[in-house]
C-alpha cells in the first residue's frame, strides 16, 4: 500500500507542492479564461482603434476639435522607447490600452488562486499536513509568475495577430527583434515582483477576496508605473539584468514577509 | 505514550476567552470522544492540534514533540467543520491533489483504495458541488484516512452521514484504532454513536476540561437503576424513599428511578406488600448521553 514518502527536505516538500498546484492551475477554467482574455485583449484593441483612427470627435459647448489618434504601429502596445517624454505619462489610448494592463489581470488571478485555497477549506488540510509554510509561499509564487507570463505572452501573440488584421506596420525605428525580446523578457521578468505583492495580499486577506483585490491592486498601483520605465521597447540586456536581479531580490523579500504572516497568524 | 498532551491551553479571540486553562491526554491508540456543548471549546482545540489556530498561552505535544513538528504533522488526517475541497472539482480531482500533498508514491492506487473505504467509488466522477451532504462527508472522510495517518482529529464527522454511513465510519475508526495503532480524536454531538466507539472521553466546559475518563471508567460512573411507575408516584415516592438509598423522580419520563443495590423483583414484592401496583418496571444503566446532561446539568444520579 503506498504511504507517505518519508522525505521532508524543503525540496521535496517544494515538489510536491508544485506538483499540486500545477495540477490545479492547468485543470481551472479560470486559468485558460485569463489566458484567453489575454490574448483576445490586444486583438479587441488593434481593430478598435484603428477603426476610429483620424475619427474627429467636437466638444458640443466649446466647438473644440479632437482628432481620435489608434495605433500606427505594432509595437507601440508591447510599450514606448526610453526617453520618449509623450509615452510617459500621456493619457492617450496607445498609452493607456497597452501590455502594461495585464498585470492587473495577473492580480486577479493570482488573488482568486489563493484565496479559494482559503475559501474552500483546502488550507485547513495543507497546512495540517504541512507546518512549514515557506514550500507554500515559493510554490504560488512561482504559479502566479508562471500563470502571470502566460497572460503576458498571451497578449504578445494576440498583438502580432491584432497588428496583422489591422494592417498595422511591424517596422519601428530604433527598434529590432532582439529589443523586442528584452522588453518582453524584461515584463516577464517583472511579473515574479507582481505575482509575490499579490500573493503577500492574499494571505493577508486570506478567505476575503475582495480585500486581497483591492490590496493587490492598492499596492500594485503605486508600483505598475515603474513597468514602462524598466521595461521600455528599446530595451537591452542590462534591463533584462536589473529585472532578475530585482525581481528576484523583491520577490524574495516579499515572500518572507507572506511566510511570516502564514506563520505568525491563524490560518482559519 | 500519549499521541496528544496539553496543558494549560488558552485561547483569547480578543474580549472572548476560548480555552482557558485546558488540559487534555489522548493515549496513543485511543479513540477519545470529545464532548462539550456548542461553543464550550471543542473546535478552537482541534484547530489548535492541526496548527491552524495559534494558541494564547499553553503547551501542546503530538507524541511526546512539539505539535509543529513536520514530521508529525505529516502524519495526521483532519476533517475539521468541512471538507476541504474545491467546488467545482471532481471528488477524484480533489483527492488526488491531496494524496500530491501528502507526497504519495502510488497517487492513483492511495485514492482507490480510500474511495473504496467510504464506499464512493462510483461517485469520483461527479463535481464536488453536486455532492449531497453525506457525500461531501465521506469525502471529507476519505480526505483524512489518505496515506494510513497515526492521527485523526475529526471535528462531527458523522453529522449529516445516514445509517449505513455511520456503520462505516464506525467500522473504519475502530478497524485503525486496533489494527494499525491510530489515535482518533473525535467530536460528536451525537453521543449514542460515539458511545459505540470511544475508548476515552473528554468533557469540555466554558474552555475548561471537567471530566476525562476511560469507557471503563465511565461505565462504573454511570450506576444502573431501577424505573417503574405506579398510579401515584408521590406516595409511591414516600414509600421507597424509606426502604432506598436514593429515590430520584424522572420528569421526562414521569416514573421513578431507584439508584440502590436492588432487583425489580424485590421492588415490585415490596410495593405490593404496601398495597401499591406497580405499571411498568424495568432494570436500565445510564448511558453517555444521560451522564453527560447531568453533569452539565450537575444533576443528582451521576
Amino acid at each position: 500500500m503506498s504511504k507517505n514518502a518519508e522525505k521532508k527536505s524543503f525540496f521535496s516538500r517544494l515538489n510536491s507542492m508544485l506538483k499540486a498546484d500545477f495540477r490545479r492551475m492547468f485543470t481551472t477554467p479560470l486559468y485558460y479564461i485569463m489566458v484567453g482574455v489575454s490574448l483576445v485583449i490586444p486583438i479587441l484593441i488593434f481593430v478598435m482603434t484603428t477603426m476610429m483612427d483620424g475619427t474627429i470627435s467636437v466638444n458640443p459647448t466649446t466647438g473644440e476639435e479632437t482628432v481620435m489618434e489608434g495605433f500606427k504601429n505594432v509595437w507601440q502596445i508591447i510599450g514606448a522607447i526610453s526617453g520618449d517624454s509623450s509615452a510617459m505619462m500621456a493619457m492617450d489610448i496607445t498609452s493607456m490600452c497597452n501590455i502594461n494592463m495585464m498585470f492587473f489581470l495577473v492580480a486577479v488571478f493570482v488573488c482568486i488562486f489563493v484565496s479559494d485555497d482559503f475559501r474552500s477549506g483546502y488550507a485547513k488540510n495543507l497546512f495540517t499536513i504541512k507546518a512549514k509554510k515557506d514550500d507554500y509561499v515559493v510554490s504560488k509564487s512561482i504559479v502566479g509568475f508562471v500563470a502571470g507570463a502566460s497572460m503576458i505572452i498571451a497578449f504578445f501573440i494576440g498583438a502580432l495577430i491584432g497588428g496583422a488584421i489591422s494592417g498595422l506596420s511591424f517596422a519601428m525605428q530604433g527598434i529590432n527583434v532582439y529589443n523586442i525580446v528584452m522588453s518582453m523578457l524584461s515584463k516577464v521578468l517583472l511579473v515574479s515582483i507582481f505575482s509575490s505583492i499579490f500573493l503577500l495580499a492574499s494571505v493577508i486577506a486570506k478567505q476575503k477576496l475582495w480585500l486581497s483585490i483591492i490590496l493587490s491592486l492598492g499596492i500594485g498601483m503605486l508600483m505598475f508605473t515603474m513597468i514602462p520605465i524598466i521595461s521600455p521597447l528599446n530595451a537591452g540586456v542590462i534591463n533584462v539584468i536589473l529585472c532578475l536581479v530585482g525581481g528576484g531580490i523583491f520577490s524574495a523579500g516579499i515572500g518572507v514577509g507572506s511566510y511570516y504572516i502564514l506563520k505568525k497568524t491563524s490560518i482559519i | 505514550m500519549n499521541a496528544i498532551e496539553i496543558k494549560g491551553l488558552t485561547k483569547n479571540y480578543g474580549e472572548k476567552q476560548a480555552l482557558s486553562g485546558l488540559d487534555m491526554v489522548v493515549p496513543e491508540g485511543a479513540i477519545y470522544g470529545f464532548i462539550g456543548e456548542n461553543g464550550s471549546g471543542k473546535s478552537t482545540t482541534e484547530k489548535i492540534i492541526c496548527g491552524l489556530v495559534l494558541p494564547t498561552s499553553g503547551d501542546v505535544k503530538l507524541y511526546n514533540t512539539d505539535y509543529t513538528d513536520i514530521n508529525i504533522r505529516s502524519k495526521m488526517g483532519v476533517l475539521i467543520e468541512a471538507p476541504g475541497c474545491y467546488p467545482n472539482y471532481s471528488v477524484w480531482n480533489n483527492l488526488m491533489l491531496h494524496a500530491t500533498n501528502l507526497n504519495i508514491e502510488d497517487r492513483e492506487e492511495e485514492v482507490r483504495r480510500v474511495l473504496k473505504l467510504v464506499r464512493m467509488e462510483g461517485s469520483a466522477s461527479n463535481k464536488y458541488k453536486n455532492c449531497s451532504l453525506g457525500m461531501k462527508q465521506r469525502i471529507g472522510i476519505a480526505l483524512a484516512l489518505m496515506g494510513n495517518p497515526k492521527l485523526l482529529v475529526l471535528d462531527e464527522p458523522i453529522n449529516g452521514l445516514d445509517a449505513d454511513g455511520m456503520r462505516i465510519m464506525r467500522d473504519i475508526l475502530t478497524d485503525l484504532s486496533q489494527k494499525h495503532n491510530c489515535t482518533v480524536l473525535i467530536s460528536s454531538h451525537i453521543l449514542g454513536e460515539l458511545e459505540k466507539i470511544a475508548t476515552h472521553y473528554g468533557i469540555i466546559r466554558g474552555g475548561k476540561m471537567i471530566a476525562q475518563m476511560t469507557a471503563e471508567e465511565l461505565d462504573k460512573n454511570c450506576p444502573t437503576f431501577v424505573a417503574l411507575s405506579t398510579k401515584d408516584i408521590a406516595k409511591t415516592k414516600d414509600i421507597l424513599d424509606s426502604k432506598y438509598k436514593k429515590v430520584v423522580f424522572d420528569e421526562a419520563k414521569e416514573n421513578l428511578r431507584i439508584y440502590d443495590d436492588v432487583s425489580a423483583e424485590d421492588v415490585v414484592k415490596y410495593l405490593y406488600d404496601k398495597g401499591i401496583i406497580v405499571n411498568e418496571i424495568s432494570t436500565s444503566k445510564i448511558g453517555l448521553e444521560e451522564y453527560y446532561i447531568n453533569l452539565m446539568n450537575n444533576k443528582e444520579g451521576v
